[in-house]
């Protein structure tokens, strides 16, 4: 489903990915771990098209597109979704505004007739129950005043609403509680099936209690310097990625 | 120079006693306006431009049109409208509510004339604005717009302004609410030359103890040059509720100047302008708080595109006897490209101590974190920036009491939004 190979990127002049490769097929779960700074972040804004970064070598092949000429948009519309490691306020668009015109907009690209407020609001109903998030917080604007967890939940109901191929979980447990982190977890694992794949970005081994990856890559100073299953991620929240530095 | 009035030719035309004395007053008034011009008009060349495409302020007389021909742009969904044509009100093409009196000067009764001759004139700006006076000398017959006391319209009236005469064209106005009533008018303006054009345009809105008003206007000038007077005098416990809205125009001005003359006064001015295709859109407001407790809130928005310019100026007045003064102001403007350019000047004087007073400009560009999150699910960027700038816009059309006219505006919006190039 995505292949990268050899991707290198940089921000300002500054190299932060430095020959970075990953293998997603279909119904797998990758966790990419990696101290702050390692180039996780960047990793997950790339592959949703970010502009901000030069891509100066290298490839992401998604779907047998390779993507460089793509848009967020374009990307969105094949579908990839990127849960944002800090959801956007945004004042004056409401969530179920913007999903409506999300969702309508991928329906049209793909030659499907947009939604009608009814089916709409019937689909929105259904997903809202996944995340446990209330129709109140969606008629306001979006992630506006809302707290950690509800942003992230937020973004967990956009990705079921966009029924994604592909999803970046960008640090989704940061700032959130265990319970929390239960509800974001149930639903993106209820999301999971054979023909979708997800990559988790992460510090910790914590998320992986509960979204169990079939893979875990680390990744350290631009590079995957070590790849496993998830018993890799145990490993190295006990000894730490100097670990693996030392290693190398 | 342009030749700016014709004065002798006006004056010998002009029957009424009264209003040759306030026409020549204006001319008096004319050359101290013009010492002032250069630093009010400091960022809108709209003197120059004027001169550059018109050989005479004066107006086309008898302009001969068939009433029949503009019956197709009267609302059909409005109840009252009032139609104004090149500055004339059309009778015949106007249905005004039965409670209120709507009649041009000279159609008066003579106690009517002295009653009105009281306020006439008297809070026009003339001796400070030079196109100000410029109405004041070259407009023909005011409109009179009359609420007597007591009384409560629910329902809005629609003021239609139609420009389409390659000549300079006057616009002038008279409002009187009379105490405890309360009254909402939406006023368009349109101009339907395909032309260069000047449409010049002064109100009067006097509001009496505990009267209300809400004023909505929109501008939709194409290639004209327009400029808009409006003065207010305020008494005792009045509100008054103004919202301006600028989409085209060559070279758009706005004086909005509100005088709180007693206690317990109220005002809002909100404002929000988008401007394209090399336009220019000027808001020059002014509020004066001249005595104790009373509150004035304003915001204007506005969005710029490339090669077009924005102008907001807004002068806060407190006197020394205003005490407890609440007045608060702010302007946000985004630039949509390194081409746009914004003249923003909050302007305060205080003589009171005891007040609250705020203001604030802002100048700044689309989001971009946002504009990506927006894009990261699906939307065009069209679509992106376009949801992003009707937000932006949201902050001020929800000021808008009335649904119907919130509703319209807001469509009329995302319609001046999709017209933008984004730079």
């Amino acid at each position: 489903m995505l292949e990268i190979k050899n991707l290198h990127v940089s921000i300002d002049d500054t190299k932060i990915l430095k020959g970075l490769s990953l293998k997603v097929n279909a119904g797998e779960v990758h966790a990419i771990m990696g101290p702050n700074g390692s180039g996780k972040s960047t990793l997950a804004s790339v592959i949703a098209g970010r502009e901000d970064y030069d891509v100066t070598d290298g490839e992401i092949n998604f779907l047998g597109n390779e993507l460089s000429e793509f848009g967020p948009d374009e990307r969105a519309r094949e579908g990839i979704f990127l849960a944002f490691q800090y959801p956007v306020e945004i004042p004056g668009v409401s969530t179920t505004n913007f999903m409506k015109t999300a969702v309508n907009q991928i329906r049209e690209s793909k030659g499907e007739k947009p939604l009608d407020a009814v089916a709409f609001l019937k689909v929105m109903k259904e997903k809202m129950k996944l995340v446990n998030i209330k129709q109140e917080l969606l008629s306001r604007s979006i992630n506006e005043g809302f707290s950690g967890g509800e942003k992230k939940r937020n973004e967990i109901f956009q990705m079921a609403m966009l029924d994604p191929k592909l999803s970046i979980l960008d640090e989704t447990d940061s700032g959130l509680d265990i319970d929390a982190l239960k509800i974001v977890s149930n639903g993106v694992n209820s999301l999971r099936n054979e023909e979708n794949a997800t990559v988790v970005v992460t510090h910790y081994q914590r998320l992986l209690d509960y979204i169990v990856p079939d893979y875990v890559h680390v990744l350290i100073d631009g590079k995957i310097v070590k790849s496993g299953d998830k018993n890799l991620a145990l490993e190295l929240e006990e000894k730490g990625y100097d670990w693996i530095k030392v290693k190398n | 120079m342009i030749d700016t009035i014709n004065l002798k030719k006006i004056l010998s035309e002009e029957k009424d006693s009264k209003v040759r004395e306030m026409k020549s007053s204006a001319y008096e008034g004319m050359a101290a306006s013009l010492l002032r011009y250069k630093e009010e008009y400091k960022y809108t060349p709209l003197l120059r431009k004027i001169e550059k495409n018109f050989k005479s302020l004066t107006p086309e007389k008898s302009l001969n049109k068939n009433i029949e021909d503009y019956k197709g742009l009267i609302p059909k969904s409005e109840k009252f409208y009032l139609f104004i044509l090149n500055g004339n009100y059309e009778e015949n093409l106007s249905n005004k509510p039965n409670e209120i009196l709507v009649s041009k000067y000279s159609n008066l009764s003579t106690k009517q004339k002295e009653e009105f001759s009281k306020s006439y004139s008297k809070y026009d700006d003339s001796k400070n604005d030079f196109f100000s006076s410029a109405n004041t000398i070259n407009h023909d017959d005011c409109l009179v717009i009359h609420v007597e006391k007591n009384k409560t319209l629910k329902e809005n009236i629609t003021i239609i302004n139609l420009i389409d005469s390659p000549k300079p064209t006057y616009f002038r106005k008279c409002f009187i609410v009379e105490k405890n009533s309360e009254i909402s008018f939406s006023e368009e303006f349109i101009n339907s030359t395909n032309n260069i054009s000047f449409s010049n345009t002064v109100s009067e809105i006097f509001l009496n103890e505990n009267s209300k008003l809400n004023y909505y206007s929109v501008q939709n000038m194409n290639k004209n040059y327009h400029f808009n007077s409006i003065n207010v005098l305020q008494k005792h416990n009045s509100t008054s509720n103004f919202h301006t809205y600028s989409f085209t125009g060559e070279i758009i001005r706005n004086n909005l100047n509100i005088k709180l003359e007693d206690k317990n006064c109220y005002a809002n001015m909100y404002g929000f302008y988008a401007v394209k295709k090399n336009s220019l859109i000027d808001n020059h407001t002014s509020v004066d708080h001249m005595d104790e407790n009373s509150i004035s809130n304003e915001h204007y928005k506005g969005i710029i595109d490339e090669g077009s310019n924005g102008v907001f100026n807004g002068k806060i007045f407190v006197r020394q006897k205003a005490q407890k003064t609440n007045a608060f102001q702010s302007n946000n403007n985004i630039l949509l490209s390194d081409n746009a350019k914004v003249n923003t000047k909050p302007q305060l004087e205080i003589w009171a101590d005891d007040v609250k007073c705020s203001h604030g400009c802002t100048v700044g560009q689309l989001d971009e974190e946002a504009l990506f999150y927006l894009m990261s699910r699906g939307i065009s960027k069209k679509d992106s920036i376009s949801l992003l700038l009707s937000a932006f816009s949201s902050e001020i059309t929800e000021k808008i009491e009335d649904e119907k006219i919130k509703e319209k505006y807001e469509t009329m919006i995302l319609t001046e939004l999709e017209g933008l190039n984004h730079g």
